[in-house]
């Protein structure tokens, strides 16, 4: 791991409508920290502040208690340069194609980079950069309209049209909610690639352990407002207590890990790829001590 | 707090819980009376009946037990305004078709008589005495209220062939999605911004980039507003519902003896300021 | 078109008045201008557009709804006069829907762009005939006021419109058939 720390949350607090009847903590206390080049996934409940807590790392929120450093530039700072923050941290909210606005793909994924005030030149190559990153051929798709797109495509404009800012991170709330799963997997494979091919920093927030299991190389968990976990999907899926006390789902795979393991079988959750518990069971299938009680696996 | 939060904050009617005769009125006697008042009103010239209508609109508001400053606070900023066009009609309506009267002032283009200075009073007075008026009605009636006694109001209309039911329920619809779509806009708003959009940084002659300034966020509105009508079609037609046919209310309260005479008492005052030959 | 409020239109009208409110609760749907009207609106957008996809009804239920709540909300003394602020607006969505009809033949996205425009027209012209004839303003005045309001009220009424719309109705793209960035 890239020992640089790029987003650097600190005791970071957040309250919804202040001052009025409905005023809500969102965040309480969140400490996280992102390092350059890292794949960084956010779990947790529905409701436990992920979206408000990304939210800050674009500066769509500011801190209100605590300190948000991303890349160097303290929020809390009013003479950070906002514009340049968020070209530099692409945001990806969740059902991005609801964002869509101008009638051709290739306007729509222009918009940012017109924005900017770039020469039309860079914007170009920018959106041209962009759309093959997000697996849109350039020539056939810019002149599409966005109107007769399906789901995953706009899916791919949406995420195009952040990546043609040319972001050092990009961070996405539910990337892959409400897709397909093929369209999902083919998205998780994307940004697998920019991850490792274009050393873009990610973050993003998921429900779905498999993909969280697939991307991550470190999760954070949050509960109420707080990170109340850490570590790599190895470590934090083989914590059973864990799991069990904030009642974190698992990836299907390291549920029969952990059922073969209650059966009384010698298993390591640890390695819970789909090859890996594959070759585990047909291990156990092989050599294991049989046992009598199938009826609990 | 950031400009960014503020859709969960807004709000519909400016309802104020507290108790008075005003408030305690049934809500589609008072519909019914302060829309005849605002009417009568926005109708009336004359100096005197102004002078009337004000009297009562400040007499409704003590009787409404609401604090005046609610009421003002919709004055003062419109103050403004209020002298622009009041300068305007001193200055541009004395030659217009309609003006008659004495001639106070008459030098080249300057044309002041009788009637426009009238017309500046008048509108102003107008102004003030609508904005206390309509202020006494939302502020002390919550807006379901409102929506029902609207309801109860149209009811006769049913002999007419008027839809009562579906022109109510078009209502409860559109008041149900105002938050709704407050909050996607909210998440518009952050969306756009985060690739790059800077709202309201243009200056106010920059007309044109403003403009466009809108269409990311409006665009999107609308179209998620059309995908949200055919998804609710589409649950209401599951349900079995059937535009027109009657549904079952529950009846809340009934106009009492209290609620007609004060609706008589705002129609008969109406009338009368409205169309008694005042002097001058 | 069909006789009658069906469910369908209800809901059209009830969603798109909630748009007309929220517009004018929030003031996100205005563009300052520098006139005694104070600022341009697109608050009528929802009524254009309602009466070309549902018909006239829907239309003027929409304009009503955006009347009563303008009238509410108003904070200057010409909207604050419900035959300003109410009446001039039922004829919005009415003269969208005709506008429409009386073109579609020829051509469907020229007819949507078409309502978009004199939808909004409408909007400025009524208001601005009545504030006339109510005496706020006098005719240059109400002049002045239709171009440095009117002109970009039209522009977003008929872009907004077609890009709702035409979508909607299943319409083609655009004319436009080049990206900018070809
Ligand atoms: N704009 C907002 N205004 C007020 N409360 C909000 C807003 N956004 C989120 N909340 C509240 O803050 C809490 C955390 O929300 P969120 O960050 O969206 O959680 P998550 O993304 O983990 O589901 C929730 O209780 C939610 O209702
Ligand atoms: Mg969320």
């Amino acid at each position: 791991m890239a020992a640089e720390p790029i987003i650097d949350v600190q005791h970071l607090e957040h309250t919804y409508m202040k001052g009025t009847p409905f005023v809500h903590q969102a965040l309480t206390g969140v400490s996280i920290t992102v390092y350059s080049g890292e794949c960084v996934a956010i779990i947790g409940h529905t409701g436990s502040g992920k979206s408000t807590l990304v939210q800050h790392f674009n500066g769509l929120i500011l801190p209100q208690k605590g300190k948000v450093i991303v890349d160097g530039a303290d929020l809390s700072d009013k003479k950070t340069d906002m514009k340049g923050l968020r070209q530099k941290v692409g945001l990806v909210f969740q059902d991005p194609e609801s964002q869509i606005f101008e009638s051709l793909v290739g306007d729509e994924i222009a918009y940012g980079p017109f924005k900017m005030g770039w020469p039309i030149k860079d914007v170009r190559d920018a959106v041209k950069g962009a759309m093959e990153m997000a697996g849109l051929p350039f020539d056939a798709m810019k002149d599409r309209p966005t109107a007769a797109l399906s789901g995953g495509q706009k899916r791919k404009v949406a995420l195009a049209g952040v990546l043609a800012l040319k972001p050092k991170i990009l961070v996405l709330d539910e990337p892959t909610a409400g897709l397909d799963p093929r369209s999902g997997m083919e998205l998780l494979g994307r940004l697998k690639t920019l991850n490792e091919q274009e050393h873009l920093t990610i973050v993003f927030i998921s429900h779905h352990l498999e993909e969280v299991a697939y991307l991550a190389d470190r999760i954070y968990v949050l509960d109420h407002g707080k990170n109340i976990g850490e570590g790599s999907p190895a470590t934090l899926f083989s914590n059973k207590k864990m799991l069990e006390k904030y009642r974190i789902g698992t990836p299907e795979t390291v549920d029969i890990l952990y059922r073969l393991q209650d059966a009384g079988f010698s298993v390591n959750v640890a390695h819970y790829g789909i090859a890996e518990v594959a070759s585990q069971i047909c291990s156990i299938l092989e050599h294991g001590p049989r046992r009598d009680r199938y009826d609990t696996v | 707090m950031t400009r960014f939060e503020w859709s969960r904050k807004i709000t519909i009617g400016h309802y104020i819980p507290i108790d008075s005769i005003i408030h305690r009125l049934d809500s589609s006697c008072k519909l019914l009376g302060f829309t005849v008042l605002i009417v009568a009103i926005a109708f009336c010239n004359s100096y005197f009946g102004n002078v009337l209508f004000f009297t009562f609109a400040l007499f409704l508001f003590v009787l409404s037990r609401l604090p005046i400053r609610y009421g003002l606070s919709g004055i003062k900023p419109a103050i403004p305004f209020m002298v622009i066009l009041a300068v305007l009609q001193l200055l541009f309506y004395g030659g217009g078709v309609t003006a008659s009267g004495t001639v106070y002032i008459h030098y080249s283009f300057l044309l002041i008589t009788s009637d426009s200075v009238r017309l500046v009073v008048v509108s102003a007075m107008r102004f003030v005495e609508i904005i206390l008026v309509s202020s006494v009605l939302t502020l002390s009636t919550p807006e379901t209220e409102l929506m029902h006694g609207m309801e109860r109001l149209l009811k006769p209309l049913k002999y007419i062939r008027f839809p009562v039911h579906q022109f109510s329920l078009i209502i409860m619809i559109a008041v149900r999605f105002v938050p709704t779509f407050a909050m996607e806009m909210e998440k518009l708003m952050k969306a756009q911004a985060s690739r790059g959009a800077a709202f309201g940084t243009g200056r106010w002659w920059q007309i044109i980039r403003r403009t466009k300034d809108m269409f990311p966020l409006m665009i999107p509105l609308f179209r998620s507003a059309m995908a949200r009508a055919d998804d609710l079609v589409l649950a209401m037609e599951c349900r079995c519902f059937v535009p027109g046919q009657s549904r079952t209310t529950y009846r809340r309260g009934k106009a009492r003896s209290r609620d007609f005479s004060f609706l008589l008492i705002i129609i008969g005052f109406s009338l009368f300021a409205l169309f008694y030959p005042f002097p001058g | 078109m069909g006789k009658g409020l069906t469910t369908r239109r209800m809901v059209v009208a009830g969603v798109l008045g909630a748009i007309s409110i929220l517009l004018g609760i929030t003031r996100l749907g205005y563009i300052p201008v520098p006139t005694p009207a104070g600022n341009a609106t697109i608050m009528h957008v929802p009524a254009v557009i309602g009466g070309i996809i549902e018909g006239p009804v829907v239309g003027l239920i929409i304009g009503l709804i955006f009347g009563v709540s303008s009238f509410l909300n108003a904070s200057i003394p010409l909207f604050k006069d419900p035959l300003v602020s109410i009446v001039p607006r039922l004829f919005i969505g009415v003269v969208a829907f005709l506008v429409y009809i009386g073109l579609k033949r020829f051509n469907k996205y020229v007819a949507i762009g078409a309502a978009g425009f004199f939808g909004s027209l409408t909007n400025t012209v009524f208001v601005l005939a009545v504030a006339v004839a109510r005496g706020y303003f006098t005719l240059p005045v109400a002049l002045g006021v239709a171009i440095a309001n009117g002109l970009p009220e039209a522009i977003v009424s008929v872009i907004v419109t077609l890009a709702v719309v035409a979508p909607w109705k299943k319409i083609g793209a655009s004319r436009k058939k080049k990206s900018k960035i070809s």
